[in-house]
């Protein structure tokens, strides 16, 4: 179902749903770049061609989150369950990439799988996901190597085409609950409403990276390889934190609260055990790793690459390390 | 839904120094229900979590055929097991599990077993052979090797005697240098398992220690005659969840936590294994 709205008229609707729902959504801050932030007023809601500097991931998985506490009371110990999170109200986060989207299908196979991870389960059961289709694709961007598009709908609720330049956008309505809340909005299925949406899906440019990711890359794991494209890197460990699949995780106790933290294969820390053993001693295992995770091994468990192609591990790496060059062109043989 | 990270409260009954720095902790569930409803197989681990300090995975070391609550053997080495070396009887702490695949019960039935340990490796084993002891039949001959760097450092040693004493059952202990006073065999494991030469006739070997030993090992037993599918490891590494998400304590695609800790030789050789 389609529907064309005014830009105005899909903020107001915004703000009146807000009433009822949780709105996320990308907003712009000046000289920091755009952030997922809660909205109140949804004029603050952004909705251009510039990327989000942290994935949707961490509105699903924070990067500290707390699982419970302990209690004392008359010397007896008790926990108390972090989760679920606070009173859990019905979500609308709006402006999801396609790429992003698909990281949260991907995140899905690893946390509502066996030993379901209830806070991001319910995280993920209480949002609607309002898509952008990417009027402008970056240079870093090359999705359309891992099988999504900048007009993806995959994981998505809805998906808005939002010209910058235009006041009116398209709405493509695709599951029931996001008929339910855009319902207010005026019925337009007619064919001069499906033109101008096929016209603003034409203007969409595909990225102009399209890179051959190998399906494995087990030949190159003892290649010398791997130290040379591992070399550059400082193990400041952006690419992870800002990546939409990555996932690894600390548990750590502070004070009485067990914490969640976002952890990454970077750190040498990682893998280091009390008894002095570490299995990824230097940064060529610990680089390693990380592409084999993305470009191999969770092939084999989960039959498809732990990577969307948003580019943003390429993008705010200090070092410019680009990882779809590196699988690409990892040595075939030993 | 269930929060899968939250550990159930268990009571320290009793704790037993076993050298210098190794202590075995028995745990019982504050809730009766939770600990008549855990079951457990020889080979699993749990988290055990000292409150405002961390969590850590360990093995329990006793069998589920004894349940007089859960075991584990701990070495006083980092941040967690200090912690944990500092509780006495009576400590509330938390557990999570039991994790992680254990040995295969099914397939080692009917066969004659060769345990192989170093160190504090002989915590899973110890579950597996005290099981294997109270279901005598149901296993062939049972043959343990076990070692340590000192006398000190031998674990569980009140129990060398019942395992001697027991149907079908041989217990060769080792220290890596010559001692006053030791009477049993001088050498690191797999310099005795060289000269012992048990035999593989229908027989699978355990192995569990310092990856160092299990390095060394692996190749004499292949040499003795022990096929890959019959040379049986449960494996250690970095650990947080237990739970196949946190992605720390991957060899290739398996992980440690749910795909083992118990691998075959056969599922490792291909895998260009790191450690």
């Amino acid at each position: 179902m389609f529907k064309a709205v005014g830009k105005k008229a899909f903020m107001k609707l915004m703000d009146s749903l807000s009433k009822g729902y949780e709105i996320a959504a990308p907003r712009k801050f000046s000289n920091k770049g755009v952030f997922y932030s809660a909205i109140t007023d949804a004029g603050d809601i952004y909705l251009g061609a510039e990327f989000t500097v942290e994935p949707v991931k961490k509105l699903f998985l924070m990067p500290s989150e707390w699982l419970f506490e302990n209690r004392f009371n008359d010397g007896k110990i008790s926990l108390q369950g972090g989760v679920p999170p606070q009173e859990a109200r019905k979500r609308i986060i709006i402006g999801v990439r396609p790429c992003e989207a698909r990281g949260l299908e991907l995140l899905d196979k690893v946390f509502c799988s066996d030993f379901k991870d209830s806070s991001y389960s319910k995280n993920r059961e209480r949002s609607i996901i309002v898509g952008l289709a990417c009027s402008k694709p970056d240079k870093t961007c090359f999705c359309t190597s891992l099988g999504s598009s900048p007009a993806e709908t995959r994981g998505m609720d809805a998906i808005i085409f939002a010209g910058e330049e235009s006041d009116e956008m398209m709405l493509e309505i695709i599951t029931d609950k996001a008929r339910e809340i855009f319902a207010p909005l005026e019925d337009a299925a007619c064919e001069e409403h499906r033109k101008k949406l096929e016209s603003e899906k034409k203007k969409i440019k595909d990225p102009v990276r399209k890179i051959n990711i190998p399906d494995a890359l087990s030949a190159s794991f003892e290649s010398g390889y791997w130290k040379e494209v591992s070399s550059p890197c400082v193990s400041c460990g952006v690419c992870t934190y800002l990546c939409p699949t990555c996932h690894c995780f600390d548990l750590v106790d502070e004070e009485r609260k067990r914490l969640r933290c976002y952890d990454g294969c970077c750190f040498k820390d990682f893998t280091q055990q009390a008894s002095g053993e570490n299995p990824r001693p230097t940064k060529r295992e610990r680089y390693r790793q990380r592409v084999f995770h993305k470009f191999d091994y969770f092939r084999k468990n989960f039959g498809e690459h732990l990577c969307v192609g948003c580019g943003r591990c390429i993008r705010h790496c200090p070092m410019k390390i680009d990882i779809s060059e590196i699988a690409a062109n990892a040595p075939k043989n030993k | 839904m269930e929060n899968i990270y939250l550990p159930k409260i268990a009571k320290i009954a009793d704790i037993r120094q076993e050298t210098p720095d190794v202590k075995t902790f028995v745990l019982r569930f504050e809730d009766e229900a939770a600990g008549r409803s855990f079951d457990y197989k020889p080979g699993q681990f749990v988290e055990f979590s000292v409150f405002n300090e961390g969590e850590a995975p360990f093995c329990i070391s006793n069998s589920p055929t004894r349940k007089s609550g859960i075991e584990c053997t701990v070495k006083n080495t980092g941040k967690v097991t200090r912690a944990v070396h500092e509780l006495d009887i009576g400590d509330a702490v938390g557990i999570r599990g039991p994790y992680g695949n254990g040995f295969p019960l099914e397939e080692l039935k009917h066969k004659s077993l060769l345990f192989v340990a170093g160190g504090i490796g002989l915590a899973p084993l110890r579950s597996m052979i005290n099981y294997c002891l109270d279901n005598r039949n149901d296993f062939g001959k049972i043959t343990i090797v076990n070692g340590a760097r000192t006398s000190k450092d031998l674990v569980y040693k009140e129990e060398y005697k019942i395992w001697e004493k027991a149907k079908d059952t041989k217990l060769y202990l080792t220290v890596d240098c010559e001692e006053n006073n030791w009477t049993c065999m001088v050498g690191v494991v797999p310099k005795v398992l060289e000269q012992l030469k048990p035999t593989c006739e229908g027989a699978v070997a355990i192995v569990c220690g310092p990856p160092v030993m299990i390095k060394y090992t692996i190749p004499v037993l292949l040499k003795i005659g022990f096929c890959p599918e019959a040379i049986i490891t449960t494996l250690e590494m970095k650990m947080k969840c237990g739970l196949g998400k946190c992605g720390r304590c991957n060899i290739q695609h398996l992980y440690i936590c749910k795909d083992g800790p118990v691998f075959t030789y056969s599922q490792l050789e291909g895998l260009q294994y790191e450690l």
